[in-house]
């Protein structure tokens, strides 16, 4: 399990960033292996499966890439309808156009850093912000995936 | 025409009937998932995009009969994990068991995800459950699928499910077990590639060795599914009752889930089973179209 501190730090920068607060995490357990962080909702019973010989716990949700620790595509499209700041909803042709490999500039005062993408309000995952051009960190294979999805509606 | 399920003609009601109804192919069904979004968007957004969604099940309105899929597995809403298709039969195991929140639940045989995550969301994400997968290619995609439907109530373990550590009795336990995989076999005549498996009497063996073991886990008091997608009674009612002869603390329970089914058969091949066994459900595509299922209800008395 995850000592306090370093639990403080996760949650202090979904907060920091995202503008999700503590409180939304008060139900989980959080767990750490090697440069992975993953959370499982908090249950009494989870000692219950301590005994046994575990493969994976719950949702991954925070990686360390380099010297930075990256919330995971999955836990953001969990919680990321939280966020209060650092989102940006796109439209068809921008999703495209990331998916595509291509940086979208924008007109943003927001610091660099991940932003939450989403579109039509649904949450899709993470796109990286610097200097006012985001970059996708959608799994690369949403690019195959959403294809019919963008293509127009005959 | 003959069927390769002639042998079934004196305990499947209405033979001819099920026979047609094998010419046709197998439904989409689909799953709402609650536990990242709401039933009433997602109707919103597929029926933008030309699918109608027409609701199953009052007892869990979250299951849905998707007549033309069209892209399937390439919706956005499948991709985030807001729809999951899935069998309807195959969602009625997890609600027969109907694990409560804030249980402990084992799925001895969980890949590729449908039904734990179906408890999941049943359980609201509470409890545990523990989503057991003994091959390891297997398990890539149960945790894809888990951490797609945003399921966080889970605990992955790679025992054979036969052998499974007695180290912990569970509330409930799903025995979802590998099976002859009849119930899946659609267009007599033109895809005859049917045929009894080439190990079947391992595959009993090892179905009995699951059952026995999924039973001993369940704590006195504790529910248990034993289900199959196959016709055959000695993977189903066969198994069963070798169970209820064996362990007289074992308790077939009625089965309660909305939809139509045959009652379990009392006697095959001159065999005879308990009269337990018409408590057990048997799914078929005349009666409920989507893949022929068994389902056993199971409590450890106490």
């Amino acid at each position: 399990m995850l000592d306090e501190s370093e639990e403080k730090a996760l949650l202090g920068y979904l907060d920091e960033r995202f503008g999700i607060p503590p409180e939304v995490f008060e139900d989980y357990f959080w767990f750490k292996r090697e440069k992975t962080w993953w959370m499982v909702s908090a249950s009494r019973l989870i000692e219950k499966a301590s005994g046994l010989k575990i493969s994976l716990v719950g949702l991954r949700a925070f990686t360390k890439i380099g010297g930075f620790i990256k919330p995971t595509t999955r836990m953001i499209q969990v919680f990321g309808k939280h966020a209060i700041k650092s989102r940006l909803e796109v439209g068809k042709d921008d999703l495209r156009r990331l998916l595509g490999g291509e940086t979208l500039a924008i007109e943003s005062r927001q610091e660099n850093g991940y932003v939450i993408l989403s579109h039509g309000g649904d949450i899709l995952g993470l796109g990286l912000l610097l200097n006012n051009l985001v970059r996708s960190q959608l799994p690369r294979q949403y690019k195959k995936l959403l294809e019919p999805f963008l293509k127009p509606i005959p | 025409m003959l069927s390769p399920f002639d042998s079934y003609r004196e305990i499947i009601p209405d033979y001819e009937t099920f026979v047609e109804a094998l010419q046709y192919p197998l439904p989409a069904h689909l799953r709402i998932n609650l536990l990242k979004t709401e039933i009433a968007p997602v109707v919103r957004k597929m029926n933008a995009r030309g699918v109608t969604l027409i609701p199953l099940s009052e007892k869990d309105p979250s299951l849905f009969l998707a007549p033309d899929p069209g892209l399937r597995g390439n919706f956005l809403d499948h991709v985030l994990g807001n729809i999951h298709f899935q069998a309807l039969t195959s969602c009625l195991a997890s609600l027969v068991l109907s694990p409560q929140p804030e249980s402990l639940v084992l799925d001895l045989c969980a890949s590729p995800g449908g039904k734990s995550s179906h408890m999941a969301q049943l359980m609201n994400n509470t409890g545990v459950i523990v989503a057991n997968e003994p091959d390891l290619r297997r398990q890539v995609p149960l945790s894809h699928n888990l951490s797609r439907l945003g399921v966080l109530n889970t605990v992955m373990t790679r025992y054979q499910a036969q052998e499974f550590t007695l180290r912990q009795n569970f509330d409930y336990v799903l025995a979802d077990v590998p099976c002859s995989g009849e119930g899946r076999f659609r267009f007599p005549g033109k895809t005859m590639w049917y045929g009894e498996p080439k190990r079947a009497e391992k595959l009993l063996e090892l179905q009995k060795r699951i059952i026995s073991r999924a039973f001993d886990l369940l704590r006195t008091g504790g529910v248990m599914v034993y289900s199959t997608c196959t016709y055959n009674p000695l993977e189903n009612e066969g198994i069963v009752d070798a169970l209820l002869k064996e362990r007289r603390d074992a308790e077939l329970l009625p089965i309660e889930c909305g939809f139509p089914y045959a009652p379990g058969v009392l006697s095959w091949n001159k065999k005879v089973y308990e009269r337990e066994l018409q408590k057990a459900a048997r799914f078929y595509p005349h009666q409920l179209d989507s893949v022929g299922f068994f389902v056993a209800k199971i409590a450890r008395r106490e």
